[in-house]
């Protein structure tokens, strides 16, 4: 990974499905807004040219473990050049749900090698803080089986071969993703977080890590147009969506 | 043989067996003769007997779309890009090129990791960091390049398709001037196929004569490479030959006897059509 001096900071987060970690970056991000700070999130699999390709690989399940591994590779990429760098030079904070660490994970898992992993994603920018969140694999199957539909192909395992049952093949591929997990805290000094402990806590401790590197992020400045509204007595009926949300 | 050998780690799921067919490369820039003498080779080895199949970039049921379609936008930075191709490569190389190997044809790939290497260096992506990602590449057996120049590229592109914004490294190059954009990026893209050539010992075929002359350089190389593969195709022989209805024919005997391969026993030398493609790529 590239060791970047960009004015902005990127914090990321990482665990199985079922640890928590997004809703602890959503509290997060909630409250650097509400502390004024420029804040643009990018998530996992999300850019836009690349997404149609993926979705056509999943749903046709011509994935593969390489083919698996070198689209996500492209979306990580995409997303690289068209969101974080930028984003960072702007001065801004990134937040990402995922980042490298999920491909070492499961493309491990699946088979594939990781030294030509680390090569892979020697573009991505080291982030400035990566928080795991360390869940027992048992609570976060309790977890995830309350709140969610059907498990889909890919996202059970199911391509490993580990079970025929999705539910079973699931528990079995997130434990294999969690050992890899493990030796990824180790590599890359991830912050380990106790991801049992309540919300509250979890979040506090988040805060606390993260206030230290906020000293330089850029801040927006909110109420400019609310205040030249209520001085003129005006509504704004006509300013576009996008300035109305600074409001 | 097309031996398993990979240019990085051997990528997960692929058997190390050696191939009976054959994995040949043609490598040039556009408006070389490319596709034509692909096209002329095809016919050459299937009337010799060869069982062919061609395979080029953005033909992969997975990323060819993408890619077009992003190509369109010119909306993506070069590693994306990259990544896109080597996604599409792959897919080639798991679904097309290594079941195509395993069944004894010769495949003929229109264009391969060379072009991609070249094209990536001219726009600064790292050598090094590109040729660690095209690690899960096969080495084929031959890659024959047609040697062109500038001076001889543009007649030929003025008369086909004319000049193409990516060919004209228009995604980089300043300016509205396509010719001179055009002759900037082919000089660069040249030289960067002649120094992989040096590198990966290409068998360079001079391009500049008459599509005669080039073909026949052609086939000699590729006759090298195919010489000594059994003419009569497991493939196609089993394809070709009407099923014996007798009763019993679809018994697990039968079978087996059609094959030669009774009972386990292998009967002859020659591989049944269960070996040949027994495990191609779909699940492994």
């Amino acid at each position: 990974m590239r060791e970047l001096d960009l004015p902005g900071k990127l914090f990321i987060v990482e665990g199985i499905d079922g640890s928590g970690k997004s809703t602890q970056l959503d509290l997060l991000h909630k409250w650097l807004i509400s502390e004024g700070y420029l804040v643009v999130a990018t998530e996992w699999n999300s850019a836009s040219i690349v997404k149609q390709t993926t979705r056509r690989g999943k749903k046709r399940r011509l994935l593969t473990p390489m083919s698996f591994s070198l689209i996500h590779s492209a979306d990580f990429a995409s997303r690289t050049y068209q969101q974080i760098l930028p984003a960072l030079r702007g001065g801004a904070v990134v937040l990402a749900d995922r980042y490298v660490y999920t491909a070492f994970a499961r493309d491990a898992v699946r088979g594939v090698n990781r030294e030509w992993l680390r090569d892979l994603y020697s573009f991505a920018v080291r982030p400035s803080l990566a928080f795991y969140f360390d869940v027992p694999l048992a609570e976060a199957i309790t977890r995830i089986r309350g709140g969610r539909a059907q498990l889909k192909y890919y996202e059970a395992g199911l391509d490993l071969g580990l079970a025929t049952d999705p539910e079973v093949s699931f528990a079995r591929f997130q434990g294999l993703i969690r050992e890899e997990y493990e030796r990824l805290v180790e590599e890359f000094g991830l912050i380990r977080m106790d991801a049992t402990q309540t919300l509250i806590r979890q979040q506090r401790l988040m805060r606390e890590i993260v206030r230290p590197h906020l000293s330089d992020i850029v801040k927006v400045t909110t109420g400019e147009v609310r205040e030249a509204l209520a001085s003129e007595d005006l509504l704004g009926r006509y300013l576009e969506p996008a300035s109305r949300v600074s409001l | 043989m097309t031996e398993m050998n990979f240019f990085g780690h051997r990528p997960p799921g692929i058997a190390t067996d050696a191939l009976p067919g054959r994995l040949i490369v043609v490598e040039a820039t556009d408006a070389a003769g490319r596709s034509t003498h692909i096209g002329l080779l095809k016919e050459w080895l299937e009337d010799e007997g060869y069982a062919v199949m061609d395979t080029g970039l953005r033909r992969s049921d997975l990323a060819g779309p993408g890619i077009q379609q992003a190509k369109e936008g010119h909306i993506l930075d070069p590693i994306t890009l990259n990544l896109f191709y080597a996604t599409d490569l792959w897919d080639r190389i798991e679904r097309r090129i290594l079941p195509g190997l395993r069944a004894g044809m010769v495949v003929i790939a229109d264009r391969y990791v060379f072009s991609l290497l070249a094209r990536a260096a001219v726009r600064g992506v790292s050598q090094k960091w590109l040729e660690d990602v095209y690690g899960f590449a096969l080495i084929p057996d031959r890659v024959i390049y047609l040697d062109i120049d500038v001076e001889h590229l543009v007649p030929r592109v003025l008369v086909t398709q004319g000049f193409d914004y990516w060919e004209s490294g228009q995604d980089f190059l300043r300016g509205h001037d396509m010719f001179q954009n055009f002759v900037t990026y082919q000089r660069l893209l040249l030289a960067e196929f002649r120094r992989l050539a040096d590198r990966y010992e290409f068998a360079v075929v001079d391009a500049r004569g008459t599509a005669a002359e080039i073909f026949r350089a052609l086939k000699e190389e590729v006759g090298e490479v195919v010489r000594g593969m059994p003419l009569d195709n497991p493939v196609t022989g089993v394809v070709l030959e009407p099923p014996d209805l007798g009763i019993g024919a679809f018994g697990s005997e039968g079978l087996g006897d059609r094959n030669g391969t009774a009972n386990g026993g292998p009967a002859d030398d020659q591989p049944s059509e269960r070996s040949a493609l027994g495990g191609s790529s779909q699940r492994r």
